[in-house]
């Protein structure tokens, strides 16, 4: 009886040892799964804006009797340094078509406002080739880069507000845009009072929501947020969404009108004033006041109307020209 | 075999127990007392060996072709099914994922990409739709994975429209483009790449239960268990057969014995090498494949993201934060890359990881120097270098292509082994069974007989 339990017990354990060595291990398939799973990251969250009240926010600093010339740039100011350091860093919007604008043919940033940045280069160094290096921003971005000084200044379709002045400096309006409608053309919509109900698109927590919102229930249209306005031009175009018209600034529909010229079109009056401004730190007002000198004489010697009719009068009305308001 | 036993009875002429069609009290009473009325005589006793004898040989059949033809039938659907699926739902997220990286940066280098970047998309789309439609009909049962592949299927040509628009407004120099680009890889990113990617766990996780049913301990100790049970009822048969009579050996007995000791013998090496064959399969072919997959994905995704950080500049931070996310899940000790280095060490492959090591390294200085760029303002010069960094990026996603098929051919070399290790068994085992339960009986006859 004895040996045919041996035998038993040898084989058992036999067959447990040859098992055991083969054990399976699951560590490259748990490791290959769990590295393929890493959820996606998403966008730094833009900082919350706080109410500021201000008396007169697109007033700014009242620039030199007369511009110094770039080789005599007083001693010690931040235009020195800029000159000094060899180039211009100008934060610049990529998207906004002839105003400014990445060029997907040459790889180049052009427009309106990207002229208006070379025109201050030039003031510092002469002239502006090879002396401006352009910072693409997100909105948050731009005032955050000016505030910490990774850029001097940024021309990035910036609408002087109160919130806005408390955190960084702001030129001279240099565009008064204004908000008004894109709508399909033909669809017969001529003033948004004809979108109560209908789904209006603009910029995710932007100025046209606030109005939209602001509007009588009965004539209200339902506000659409996309992360950016270009977003809202994707979704009329390809029907998605149900979008019956895109509100936003009148520099950015232009530019949107201007790509899809067939069959879209800008109606009705201004539903709001959106001066645009240049944001530089509050450490350098000598750069404020001498950035408003560039632009008043911009202004006066009629090479901003020159630049505008050369980049948007293809496709935009034109605005008239800027009045500068001093404060200080 | 239970035609066999009746026969046998029969031959004996002990008869059967009667049939009664009573009360089942009756029946198992009756059933009792014939057995008691057994084991009081020699003759008796030896009828009931026989009974369980035959019993037991058929136990043994049944266990031992169950047990085996567990381990045969996974090992089998791991080699022809499961695995060859799972390079399938590869091809399906890894041209995907491909395909994405590829068009951003094809479309940010200039209005109109290169004729070699637009053939590369539409290869991935090519394979994308050949995967696609093998899985469907191979696997498109289970509730999950038939809703991903639905999901693809609708979106797929939705995604290619977006970009051919995106390509036109590029054409036009409309930077609308970016825009087409930045909805189609969200298209990609939010909804086919998890569809595949879910694909892609269900085949992964179906090919690991193939593993552990074909290597599983149980099969193995339940094979092994019965063989020693039969070989004791065998040598308890002998052993009281023996002692009732004047012979050391019954003959037909004593062979019954040898052919059960060879099946079961036959039956574990042969388990135990199909078992060896298949972790060998799974460790040196199949991870091998899933860390390099995995790599394969997770470098398109950086690359798709260093090229839409480029498109999305001044719009979304997402990318340029999934680069760096990604990337860390690739360098990071213990992370896909110090995987792939291990792997390849234990599959002595290691010429294939170092050239991949060194080409990565290219790749961080490249991607280094073009972020560094795009976050000093140099946005020009960082899309011209864009096409540089692609062109490794490829680089390495060949090299990854090549070590793939080296280890698929690991895979199927092991995974053949595992299949023809039990070859014969399943024919073996049931007719060793008959030739065992028959040797006994008549073993077991030629001592009844002589108690005629």
């Amino acid at each position: 009886m004895t040996r045919p339990l041996r035998y038993l017990a040898a084989i058992v354990l036999l067959a447990g040892t040859l098992a055991g060595c083969g054990a399976t291990s699951d560590h490259a398939l748990n490791l290959t799964l769990s590295a393929l799973a890493t959820p996606r990251a998403n966008s730094t969250p833009s900082p919350p804006t706080k109410k500021v009240n201000c008396r007169h926010a697109t007033a700014s600093l009242r620039p030199p009797a007369a511009l110094p010339a770039p080789n005599a740039l007083p001693a010690g100011s931040f235009m020195a340094q800029i000159r000094k350091r060899g180039y211009l860093i100008a934060g610049v919007n990529t998207g906004a078509y002839k105003f400014g604008s990445l060029n997907p043919t040459t790889g180049t940033i052009e427009g309106f406002e990207i002229d208006l940045v070379n025109e201050v280069a030039a003031a510092i160094f002469g002239n502006a080739s090879g002396h401006v290096r352009y910072f693409a921003l997100t909105v948050p971005q731009r005032f955050t880069a000016v505030e910490d000084g990774r850029v001097d200044i940024v021309a990035d379709t910036i609408t002087i507000t109160c919130p806005r002045r408390a955190l960084v400096d702001f030129s001279t309006v240099y565009y008064n845009a204004t908000q008004r409608l894109l709508v399909p053309r033909g669809s017969g919509v001529k003033d948004i009072q004809a979108l109560a109900h209908k789904r209006v698109c603009a910029t995710a927590s932007s100025t046209p929501i606030d109005v939209m919102k602001a509007m009588s229930a009965a004539d209200r249209p339902v506000p659409v947020g996309m992360p950016q306005a270009i977003d809202c031009l994707v979704a009329l175009q390809q029907g998605t969404g149900n979008i019956a018209a895109i509100s936003t600034d009148s520099s950015i529909l232009q530019g949107f009108q201007a790509q899809d010229p067939n069959n879209t079109e800008i109606v009705g009056p201004s539903l709001g004033s959106v001066p645009y401004g240049m944001a530089i730190s509050k450490a350098h007002p000598d750069f404020v006041r001498f950035v408003n000198g560039v632009l008043a004489r911009l202004e006066q010697d009629g090479t901003w109307q020159r630049l505008q009719a050369e980049w948007l009068g293809q496709f935009h009305q034109l605005e008239a020209t800027p009045t500068p308001e001093y404060d200080g | 075999m239970w035609v066999d036993e009746d026969l046998t009875l029969e031959g004996l002429g002990t008869g059967v127990a009667p049939r009664t069609r009573r009360r089942r009290g009756l029946r198992i009473g009756a059933a009792l007392a014939w057995v008691r009325d057994r084991l009081a005589t020699t003759p008796g006793r030896l009828v009931l060996i026989s009974i369980l004898v035959v019993v037991g040989a058929v136990c043994f059949g049944a266990v031992a072709i169950g047990a085996e033809q567990s381990r045969e039938r996974a090992a089998k659907a791991a080699r022809n099914q499961t695995e060859p699926l799972l390079v399938q739902a590869k091809n399906l997220y890894t041209s995907l994922s491909d395909a994405n990286a590829t068009v951003a940066t094809g479309l940010l280098s200039g209005g109109v990409e290169t004729a070699a970047n637009r053939n590369r998309y539409l290869g991935d789309l090519a394979t994308a739709g050949g995967a696609l439609s093998t899985l469907t009909r191979e696997a498109g049962t289970a509730g999950n994975a038939s809703s991903a592949l639905g999901t693809i299927a609708e979106e797929l040509p939705t995604y290619s429209g977006l970009i051919e628009t995106a390509r036109t407004n590029n054409r036009l120099g409309f930077p609308i483009g970016a825009a087409y680009v930045r909805a189609a890889a969200a298209l990609m990113t939010s909804r086919m790449l998890p569809a595949a990617e879910l694909l892609y766990r269900t085949e992964a996780q179906r090919l690991d239960d193939d593993y552990h049913t074909g290597s599983a301990t149980s099969s193995l100790v339940t094979f092994a268990a019965a063989s020693a049970l039969t070989l004791i009822l065998l040598l308890l048969a002998q052993w009281y057969v023996m002692r009732i009579s004047r012979r050391i050996l019954n003959v037909p007995m004593v062979v019954a014995t040898v052919v059960v000791l060879g099946v079961s013998v036959w039956g574990i090496v042969g388990l135990v090498s199909a078992q060896n064959a298949l972790e060998t399969a799974h460790r040196n072919g199949s991870d091998s494949v899933e860390a390099l997959s995995a790599a394969t994905v997770l470098l398109s995704r950086a690359q798709g993201d260093l090229s839409l950080a480029i498109v999305n500049r001044g719009t979304d931070t997402a990318d340029p934060n999934d680069f760096q996310v990604v990337r860390r899940v690739l360098e990071r000790p213990g992370g896909v890359i110090a995987e792939i280095s291990a792997l390849a060490r234990r599959t002595g492959t290691t010429a294939a990881a170092q050239n991949f090591d060194g080409e990565y390294a290219t790749y961080q200085a490249k991607t280094h120097e073009l972020t560094g760029l795009e976050n000093s303002g140099q946005l020009t010069d960082a899309i011209r270098l864009a096409p540089q960094a692609s062109a490794i990026s490829e680089a390495l996603s060949h090299n990854l292509a090549q070590q793939i098929d080296a280890a698929q051919g690991r895979f199927k070399r092991a995974a053949a082994d595992a299949t023809s290790a039990t070859d014969g068994l399943a024919f073996a085992i049931p007719l060793i069974t008959v030739l065992a339960a028959v040797l006994a009986l008549l073993g077991l006859r030629q001592r009844i007989n002589e108690y005629r």
